[in-house]
């Protein structure tokens, strides 16, 4: 039992490493959002939004804990699926729970690290002032949201070219993250536009923290709605790679 | 401690949509030995070492490893295997690669001597993706080795290895089978079957078409030949009525004729005035006695 600890302890150090020298991870998760909210919030005054800069510090954050779930996550599995490591580890006695688990947990601690550096940047510079607890209820909420884009990354993985799930990563981050008004409010958008967002999980991951930063009270069935997009995907990529190792 | 066979694989198939792969294959591997599965590009090798190691299901018959099954952990911990097509993982350094996979198992050889036996030592700090094709291979031996696992399946290992690595390689591999550990390699270079193994099966289109030690398939095979430069005149029909030839091998205006007794065929080719130049009688290696396995076996 001690070994199994053991072996997942190590391999989740080498994915946590392994994504922490991924150029696109750094690129797509801290210096796009980085920048991005720099840009918009210097340049826009958010249309009446209350208190824009927190508001959008929230938006962005939320697009980079997707980035890092969706973008990098998706192609890593799906790079590993194609060159033979999945099998070369299907042989060796690490359970095959404890690789989807590690890389999991190794992912979800790097999303703590990765909404603490946005928040502490984007806070610190924009002299955001909110109390503690919505800072860490808002953080918690990405964090949390941040498994049903692992478990879409997964299922996006399943698939063997990595360079197709590589675009339709990209695609699927940049469309979610604008029709669920990450990168612009969805209260700027048309009315169909807005009732369209509200099925995305996008939408959803940034609904907790912009609830939370306008004092209103946070409507929880937005938790709801990420985990039975988290549950479908996780049944999916499941069944799909029970199909594909059945040769 | 009973007597268990390494692997036993008893009447084994494996069906494809379009293709048998394997067909009623029955083999049995003893503990300690060191057998090369050798056959030519897409004769089943392959195939039978996934099936072993429980990476594909047989359509019918039935896998024994180590007693039990491939999917077994306990079993698992106690194999290591290089496949073919395996590259490495991305952003991880060579000793990184290694101490991973040393944390998979309870006993692990150390590092220091995993980095040694795959020749890696100077490369140790190296992302692994940015070795060469041949440093990988030899990663691929460290990964294999780095449980010291009891049962070692090397599937085409040397391929892209330079002679040097490859040299270091077999003398591990030696030096692992010389400590009771059992070997199963696929390979085509047959002359290092010759040298390494202590057991050869061949295989061709799914089935075993001969199994011994190298040295007795190679005379169990017609191993013997003559080859020549034909004269304008010679046509196979000429050569096929020549009593003696076991086979012909027409390349260009190169003959070989095989036989079991090329000393009387000669002799019987200047007999009948056999147009031939620049003569030569060759003793098969097991390259040749392999070639006319698969001969024989179509």
């Amino acid at each position: 039992m001690s070994q199994t600890y053991r072996a997942t302890w190590a391999q989740c150090r080498a994915e946590m490493l392994r994504t922490i020298r991924n150029r696109r991870f750094v690129f797509f998760s801290i210096l796009m959002p980085a920048a991005f909210f720099f840009i918009f919030t210097g340049t826009m005054d958010g249309g009446g939004i209350h208190n824009w800069a927190a508001y959008y510090l929230m938006s962005m954050t939320s697009y980079g804990v997707v980035g890092a779930s969706l973008v990098t996550f998706s192609q890593r599995v799906s790079k590993e699926r194609a060159q033979g490591w999945i099998r070369l580890l299907r042989m060796t006695p690490l359970p095959s729970g404890a690789y989807v688990l590690s890389k999991a947990a190794a992912q979800g601690a790097i999303n703590i690290g990765l909404i603490l550096v946005l928040f502490l940047t984007g806070g610190l510079s924009k002299s955001i002032d909110l109390p503690a607890s919505v800072w860490i209820e808002a953080g918690l909420w990405i964090w949390a949201g941040g498994f049903a884009f692992m478990a879409l990354g997964m299922l996006l993985g399943t698939m063997r070219n990595s360079d197709v799930v590589q675009v339709l990563a990209t695609i699927l981050y940049m469309s979610l993250s604008i029709v669920g008004g990450l990168w612009m409010p969805t209260s700027a958008m048309p009315q169909i536009m807005q009732t369209i967002a509200k099925f995305t999980p996008t939408y959803r991951m940034g609904q907790g923290p912009w609830a939370l930063i306008g004092g209103q009270p946070v409507d929880w069935s937005g938790i709801g709605v990420l985990a039975v997009y988290m549950i479908l995907f996780m049944v999916v990529s499941a069944y799909i790679m029970k199909k594909q190792e059945a040769v | 401690m009973k007597h268990e066979p390494a692997i036993q694989i008893d009447n084994v198939t494996k069906q494809f949509k379009d293709k048998k792969a394997v067909d009623r294959l029955s083999l049995t591997i003893e503990k300690g030995s060191v057998t090369a599965l050798l056959g030519p590009n897409g004769a089943g090798k392959t195939t039978t070492v996934s099936m072993i190691l429980g990476l594909m299901k047989p359509t019918s018959g039935t896998v024994k490893l180590l007693g039990g099954d491939p999917h077994d952990r306990a079993v698992r911990s106690r194999i290591g295997a290089m496949l073919q097509d395996t590259s490495v993982i991305d952003d991880l350094k060579v000793g990184e690669t290694i101490d991973l996979f040393r944390s998979y198992y309870s006993r692990p050889l150390p590092l220091e001597r995993l980095l040694a036996i795959s020749g890696l030592g100077a490369e140790r700090g190296k992302l692994a993706a940015s070795l060469s094709g041949g440093q990988q291979r030899r990663l691929g031996f460290a990964l294999a080795a780095a449980g010291d696992p009891e049962v070692l399946f090397l599937d085409e290992p040397t391929v892209g290895m330079d002679v040097t690595a490859r040299a270091l390689f077999w003398d591990t591999v030696r030096a692992m089978a010389g400590k009771g550990k059992t070997v199963l390699m696929t390979t085509h270079y047959l002359e290092e079957a010759d040298q390494i193994a202590d057991r050869a099966a061949v295989i061709s289109q799914g089935r075993l078409i001969a199994d011994g030690t190298p040295s007795s398939i190679k005379a169990s095979a017609t191993g013997r030949s003559i080859s020549f430069t034909a004269g304008e005149a010679l046509t196979r029909d000429m050569l096929l009525v020549v009593p003696g030839v076991a086979d012909i091998d027409w390349k260009g205006s190169r003959v070989r004729l095989y036989s079991t007794d090329t000393d009387r065929l000669i002799g019987v080719l200047l007999e009948r005035k056999i147009p031939m130049r620049d003569i030569e009688i060759q003793s098969g290696g097991l390259e040749e006695a392999f070639q006319n396995l698969l001969k024989k076996a179509q």
